[in-house]
């Protein structure tokens, strides 16, 4: 086969592709224009669109097809605006997306005859003007998508330098711990403001608290920034992994990779390492069919891995998919049942997420049998543990897909966790002085408060139920937390204490209010919502 | 659930699945209401299909300590948190200590806001003409008639409709 004729092959499976996608991608623009019309200006599939927009410019851009590439960017820059802007759902914007759907199908339609890239520049003209035309708005999502495009070209400016990772990892610990000390500003206005009333002076540094806080929020995007890395970087080792899977399992394996450039933080990566490992290992071992059963069931004898990576507004979503057997629904059905779990539906798609409960795939063989080998409970763990989350969706002899959905940056703080009345709460280590065991002998009561005698000196001591509201009546605790800010403490009792664990701080909801006991929220690896207390709300507040 | 729409090609199943689940039948040509309904005891509620997210079912819901009247807690929600209001007491419905197997959680967006209402069941997605809509009658309990935008007579049903902007603008209760 000679150059030209490989690429004349090329060319005609990138069309025979990329057509379908082009066209389905205008179909879905032309219901959500039907929508906007009929007054439901949601973002809807928009969101979604962003997959197949990102498919189409990396095949376009495999091939060097620069206008369709330019095209499906545009498109994607696009739809990510209009995802975070309700303001720009205007119904130019929709004619607009519609227009660059159909041009996008024609240049693909027409890739053999003509690569003229006129009509692309022009409405990737039209669609920066469209998309600069409203001044940004504050959604992180799209200051997320500029920090992308920036990104990919990164000589143009000069001056590269390394940087231990390490680095850049004390920065962002710093940086955690900085986020929770300003978070305790506010409670210090309020304080200050019942004792002094309204003055020029409060309202002064009401105002220097809020550009703190915006500042705070800059200097968060930028470290961020620091930090990302594009996923292809790991995509390589998982290739070379499960090769040696499938040679060892005498299984012909195909892999392809899509979303290579999607960008996410180091640390998230590293830690996706080893689930991702698990999920495919067990794709290739469970998953896939032995090549002779193929063979009978008509399938073709190689079986295919993706490994798919793109991102969804301020998400990263990876999908492990096979081709395989699929889950066993029945016998995961008969399964929850002997382990006499609750099973509220027999929908197949609830059933299989059963598969990361704990316990669930490490009893016996039945899980194997059903498609899956032990251990996924762990892998659904370290996910959540990212404040990411898994889903599992498949069909009988089709295949298996997971899909993981991740953050693609994190603030990181090292916490203790404690649990008090069946509750668990995180307390930064940064403001733990010491725990100990609670001997009545150090305990005193003084004037009807608890004092613990710490360093010398007395410090009070609370309840954590009675001060969390865990419950009405303190009862006997066995341990004690100290807790310091600035030049005060305070012991905390509480029942267990769980272990060290880096926790990804999520920020409070205004729907919250301002608990000042606490400073944010984060996710355990059980996958449950754990508050963070505010050391300095816990140790400024009154013996409760 | 949702996920992403995925190009076909080896997932072309998983397509295929959420495709299954999004039916879209065509508007006669009369104004219709689309609401998500759900229950609180014995009552009927409505809410607009175009400000719900998703319906999901009730994990795990960590209290909150001094958070707002109302809030029951916030939920692990695919990785994000979500803040989810106990909608029985505010609207005056008796607090239950445990949601029940029936429960749900519906996702409400208002301009750029998202919160869980925690309900007893949700019913159906319905479509209401718009001219069955009449205001709340004088008698509603002073507590919801803030929330309600009015009620919907449809086949021997009542169906409250909330407003959900201004229960979500609202905002909590300072805490004392």
């Amino acid at each position: 086969m000679d150059r030209d004729h490989a690429f004349a092959e090329l060319i005609h499976e990138y069309i025979a592709e990329c057509l379908p996608l082009a066209e389905g991608v205008t179909e879905a623009l032309l219901e959500i224009e039907r929508q906007w019309r009929d007054g439901h200006r949601d973002a809807g599939e928009l969101g979604a669109l962003k997959g197949r927009l990102h498919t189409l410019k990396g095949n376009s851009a495999m091939m060097g097809l620069r206008p369709m590439q330019a095209v499906a960017h545009a498109l994607e820059d696009l739809c990510a605006r209009l995802v975070a802007d309700p303001v720009a759902r205007s119904d130019e914007a929709a004619a607009l997306l519609i227009e660059g759907g159909g041009l996008l199908s024609d240049l693909i339609r027409a890739a053999r005859e003509s690569d003229d890239g006129t009509a692309a520049e022009v409405y990737v003209a039209r669609v920066r003007a469209a998309v600069d035309a409203h001044p940004a708005s504050p959604e992180p999502a799209l200051r997320l998508e500029r920090r992308r495009t920036e990104r990919r070209t990164p000589s143009d400016a000069g001056g590269t330098i390394r940087v231990d990772f390490r680095q850049l990892d004390t920065l962002l610990e710093i940086f955690g711990e900085a986020m929770i000390e300003q978070s305790g500003l506010p409670d210090v206005h309020r304080r200050l403001r019942a004792i002094l009333g309204q003055c020029d002076e409060l309202a002064e540094f009401d105002r220097v608290i809020g550009s703190v806080s915006a500042t705070m929020k800059r200097l968060e995007g930028a470290l961020m920034q620091t930090r990302l890395l594009p996923i292809s970087t790991v995509f390589g080792r998982y290739a070379r992994m499960v090769r040696d899977v499938a040679r060892d399992q005498r299984k012909p394996v195909r892999m392809v990779t899509e979303g290579g450039d999607t960008l996410l933080d180091k640390t998230i990566l590293d830690r996706l390492g080893e689930p991702l490992v698990h999920l495919l290992t067990n794709a290739v071992v469970h998953g896939l069919e032995l090549e002779a059963d193929r063979r009978r069931l008509g399938k073709l004898a190689e079986g295919t891995l993706t490994l798919r990576a793109s991102t969804v507004a301020d998400r990263a979503v990876v999908i492990v998919a096979d081709d395989g057997r699929g889950l066993d629904t029945a016998r995961i059905h008969t399964k929850a049942l002997a382990l006499g779990m609750d099973v509220r539906s027999d929908a197949a798609d609830d059933l299989h997420q059963l598969i990361f409960v704990p316990g669930f795939s490490t009893a016996d063989q039945v899980t194997e049998l059903a498609g899956r080998g032990v251990g996924l409970d762990a892998a659904a763990a370290a996910i959540h543990a990212l404040g990411g989350s898994i889903e599992v969706r498949s069909v009988a002899g089709e295949g298996t897909a997971f899909v993981l959905s991740l953050p693609l940056t994190l603030a990181i703080v090292r916490s203790l966790i404690v649990e008090v009345d069946n509750e668990r709460f995180a307390v930064p280590l940064s403001h733990v002085a010491e725990t100990s065991r609670v001997r009545t002998a150090a305990m005193h009561e003084v004037g009807g408060r608890g004092v613990l005698m710490w360093r010398g000196s007395a410090v009070s001591v609370a309840d954590g139920g009675t001060l969390l509201g865990t419950t009405a009546r303190p009862g006997p605790r066995d341990y004690c937390v100290v807790l310091f800010a600035g030049a005060r403490q305070r012991g905390l009792l509480v029942d267990r204490l769980i272990g060290h664990q880096d926790v990804v701080v999520k920020g409070l909801d205004p729907a919250l209010g301002r608990p000042h006991l606490v400073s944010g929220t984060t996710i355990l690896g059980d996958g449950r919502v754990a508050c963070i207390l505010d050391a300095a709300g816990v140790v400024a507040r009154e013996a409760a | 659930m949702s996920l992403p729409l995925r190009a076909p090609g080896p997932l072309a199943f998983v397509d295929a699945l959420a495709s299954q689940t999004a039916a879209a039948p065509e508007p006669p040509a009369a104004p219709l209401l689309h609401l998500i309904a759900f229950q609180l005891d014995r009552e009927e509620y409505g809410v607009p299909v175009s400000s719900v997210r998703e319906v999901s079912r009730v994990a795990e819901i960590t209290r909150v300590p001094q958070a707002p009247e109302h809030i029951r807690g916030v939920m692990n929600l695919r990785g994000r948190i979500l803040p989810v209001l106990e909608l029985r007491t505010r609207l005056g419905h008796p607090p239950l200590v445990a949601p029940g197997p029936k429960a749900r959680v519906v996702v409400a967006e208002v301009h750029g806001r998202v919160l869980g209402l925690l309900v007893d069941a949700v019913a159906q997605v319905l479509k209401i003409p718009s001219d069955r809509v009449v205001p709340p009658p004088d008698d509603a309990r002073s507590i919801e008639a803030d929330y309600l935008t009015g009620v919907a007579r449809l086949d021997g049903r009542l169906i409250i409709l909330l407003d959900l902007e201004r229960m979500l603008q609202a905002g909590p209760v300072p805490h004392a």
